[in-house]
């Protein structure tokens, strides 16, 4: 036994005290206790759940605990007890301050403000600035200092996921701070819609006009969905003008630019691309690690650089599947009590990334060929056709990486090929998905194809 | 052990101490019992369950020291049904005591007493009032009922109370009302503040007297001390949220109701509310008129309009009727100010001549 650790030391004790005392008394007042920690003077310090525990410890086990700890080592001087926090009860040891920082991090956002919608969990503190977004974040940064005037409107594009709600939110947030007293007001152009739609079936559409040209920063999320809604975006085009020409600032975000929102008014499409018009590129390697390193240590894990550059590299996609997966290994953590090493990682994550089902080559050969419109005969032929010897590589990959099939399971099921014809195409793959984020997309969807 | 009490006496105090007792037998038999302690300091009886506890004192003869443990449920069960006046006389005999109350004698098997914990006292005693007994009863017995019911967050299922400037302010809230009451204290100078589960405190009213009692706190733990006996609890180790920061500091439409009209006319549009339990106030300034609406597609709508006091703009909206109701039990003035932030902000009701209380609701989503 290890007895510097306060796991193994508190069940070599439970084990001796199992032994003594009745199980009735052993499950009223042993189960929710813990060692919080080992001083260095050799003070054990116990953790109970109240004063209820912490009197009765002094009165009746107080004498048996120090004897068996002291069995187990002279250096151990003398027991103290705690009364733990009711967010650490029932806990295991080590994740005890990992726990608290997660479960008490609600407390902030416990009263959304109401008047202004913004969530105030995002900030600019926990936003991670790479080359992805560093222009989109200056921009965020010049609205800032001279709002309404700098770049009015400011319109922030990105696919899903790429951080622009929690951009556009931190502005909000960094806004209310900074100019207190003006009016704020965040919301989704669906809340937009519905709300108009609203205030004119219950005839007070002047309320709403009015509502709404009151804010100082009005900042609208997924623009891309007023396509369609005709009077939804002239309301939108008329509260655009009332904001613009009083310098209120406007920020709205969308999936695509301006220009390729498809069924939007001329009119608005051109006031939506006025102002600046930014865009959120696909993160890079280094700024995902960034990403993946501070959502763990926010949880107060921390991850080995192995296991960071896995996480980071193992999947491409947007940031929110790459927090998904950073959850679910911080709730790892949490449960087992200490950070995962790769092994474990790679074996939680492969439900993130790789299609679970067993699967027939044919199957893949199909789904391949189907995917580049190709004959799936031509796969089995000896033909080196450009658009046949692509796909063909890549379902050597997928077969490799994903199924772990070997290398001449997949030579002899492909038309009888040399096994090493076979690892020259997956090594090929795997390097070129690296340089082209295309090939990697495109890989990506197949796999999706495949579940 | 050979004690000599009152029937009502026993029953009485076997009523209070057995709701102290752990409901579930099973873990340790002695937090499911009552302790009967016979000794120098008179006759007391004891029950714990680890979250609460509580030592009463009982009027009695006692011929024979000694200690017993007795199953709580099995003593509260005789007790309830004594009948006539009289006394009874408790003689503990090897393992089982005997209970003779008139013609009748019942023997009971004893639980090791070993075991029954101590009741522990806040370590500090420096931080203490005195405060009537009635008055705290009736503030828990209020208050509770705006925790919030669930274990996720114990901070919230919990009344905060602090004592600050000779006041003692409590507060409850789930999450989506608030009640915040205040009190005023004898003596002044103290300073502090706790978070007592809103279970604890029901419990601890109950057997509350009427009568000065003073209540101790530290970190950990509360006690309830009177001339009968001391009450304790387990107090919540978490940080409250800061509410009086989501109390709207401005209003711009106030409504004065008479309690009797408010009270009447919430009760029967409630039958008309929905699912969702929703029911629709407006007030109307130009009118001076203060109205309910409820609507459920399945049954059908009703509107109350009743006459008030309103000053500022027009507004409508909607909230849980279950949450409006609440604040009747919580004050007892004639008629009752609402006061409104705007559309999508919580309302707060005042009592009219009743300062003590604040109660905030936030509105349903329109």
């Amino acid at each position: 036994m290890n007895k510097g650790d306060p796991r193994e030391l508190w069940e070599y004790i439970l084990t001796h005290i199992e032994l003594s005392i009745s199980p009735a008394n052993f499950n009223t007042w042993f189960r929710n206790s813990f060692i919080v920690k080992i001083g260095e003077d050799g003070v054990v310090y116990i953790g109970v759940p109240s004063q209820f525990f912490k009197d009765w410890y002094l009165k009746k086990f107080n004498t048996l605990l120090l004897k068996i700890v002291r069995d187990v080592s002279y250096e151990f001087r003398n027991i103290e007890y705690l009364i733990v926090k009711d967010e650490n009860r029932r806990l295991s040891k080590e994740t005890k301050t990992v726990r608290s920082s997660a479960l008490e991090l609600p407390l902030d956002d416990f009263y959304i403000n109401k008047s202004d919608n913004l969530n105030p969990r995002y900030t600019f503190d926990t936003f991670v600035i790479g080359s992805f977004n560093n222009l989109a974040y200056v921009a965020a940064q010049a609205a800032l200092e001279r709002p309404g005037i700098t770049y009015n409107p400011l319109f922030i594009y990105g696919d899903t996921g790429r951080g622009k709600t929690h951009l556009i939110q931190a502005i909000g947030n960094h806004y209310k701070k900074q100019y207190q007293g003006r009016k704020v007001f965040y919301l989704t152009s669906e809340k937009f819609a519905v709300d108009y739609t609203d205030s004119v079936q219950a005839g007070t559409a002047n309320r709403f006009k009015d509502k709404y040209r009151q804010y100082d920063l009005l900042i609208m999320d997924d623009v891309q969905f007023l396509s369609k809604k005709e009077k939804t975006q002239e309301e939108l085009f008329h509260l655009f003008n009332a904001l613009y020409d009083t310098n209120k600032q406007i920020i709205f975000s969308s999936d695509r630019p301006p220009a390729a929102i498809p069924d939007i008014a001329e009119r608005l499409k051109g006031r939506l691309a006025s102002g600046m018009a930014v865009d959120i590129g696909e993160p890079d390697p280094e700024s995902r690690m960034a990403i993946v390193r501070k959502k763990a240590a926010s949880h107060g894990v921390l991850l080995s650089d192995e296991v960071v550059d896995y996480v980071a590299t193992s999947m491409n996609g947007s940031i929110r599947e790459l927090e998904g997966m950073v959850n679910s290994i911080i709730c790892h953590a949490q449960v087992k009590g200490f950070a995962p090493d790769i092994a474990e990682v790679r074996q939680s994550l492969r439900s993130f990334t790789r299609p679970q089902k067993n699967i027939s080559v044919k199957n893949v050969v199909d789904k391949v060929a189907e995917f580049y419109g190709i004959d799936e005969e031509s796969i089995y032929e000896k033909t080196r056709r450009r658009e046949v010897v692509r796909p063909r590589q890549i379902i050597m990959y997928i077969l490799r990486e994903d199924f772990r099939i070997s290398y001449p399971t997949i030579g002899t099921k492909l038309g009888g090929r040399d096994h090493t014809t076979v690892i020259h195409s997956c090594e090929k793959i795997k390097r070129e998905i690296v340089v082209d984020s295309e090939l990697a997309q495109e890989i990506q969807n197949i796999r999706t194809l495949l579940v | 052990m050979n004690i000599l009490i009152e029937k009502n006496k026993f029953s009485e105090a076997v009523h209070i101490v057995s709701r102290f007792a752990q409901k579930k037998s099973a873990t340790l038999p002695a937090l499911s019992s009552i302790l009967i302690i016979a000794g120098d300091e008179g006759i007391k009886m004891r029950a714990t369950n680890l979250e609460t506890g509580i030592d009463l004192k009982l009027e009695g003869e006692c011929t024979t020291k000694g200690v017993v443990a007795i199953p709580a449920i099995i003593l509260q069960q005789i007790a309830s049904l004594f009948t006539q006046e009289g006394k009874i006389i408790i003689e503990h005999i090897g393992e089982v005591i005997s209970i003779t109350s008139g013609t009748s004698k019942s023997s009971i098997k004893t639980i090791p007493y070993d075991d029954f914990p101590s009741i522990p006292f806040p370590e500090n005693p420096k931080n203490r009032i005195v405060i009537p007994g009635i008055l705290l009863r009736s503030l828990f017995t209020s208050i509770a009922s705006c925790a919030s019911t669930s274990t996720v967050r114990p901070e919230l299922s919990s009344i905060y109370i602090s004592i600050e400037g000779g006041i003692l302010t409590a507060v409850a809230t789930d999450s989506f009302r608030l009640a915040e009451k205040k009190v005023p204290l004898i003596n002044k100078g103290l300073q502090g503040k706790f978070l007592i589960p809103a279970k604890n405190a029901l419990d601890i009213a109950q057997a509350l007297p009427d009568n000065d009692i003073i209540m101790s706190f530290d970190e950990h733990q509360c006690a309830f001390v009177s001339d009968k006996g001391m009450l304790v609890s387990r107090l919540t180790n978490a940080v409250y949220p800061d509410y009086r920061q989501i109390i709207p500091k401005e209003s711009i439409v106030e409504a004065i109701i008479l309690r009797k009209d408010f009270e009447n006319a919430l009760k029967r549009t409630t039958i008309f509310s929905d699912l969702f339990q929703k029911v629709r106030i407006s007030f109307d300034p130009k009118k001076n008129v203060f109205s309910f609406f409820a609507r459920n597609a399945d049954i059908g709508e009703s509107l109350e309009t009743i006459p008030a006091n309103i000053s500022g703009s027009a507004l409508e909206l909607s909230f849980n009727h279950r949450y409006l109701s609440a604040v009747l039990s919580l004050t007892t003035s004639e008629s009752v100010s609402l006061l409104a932030a705007g559309v999508g902000r919580p309302l707060i009701i005042k009592g009219m001549n009743d300062t003590s209380l604040l109660y905030l609701v936030s509105p349903m989503n329109q």
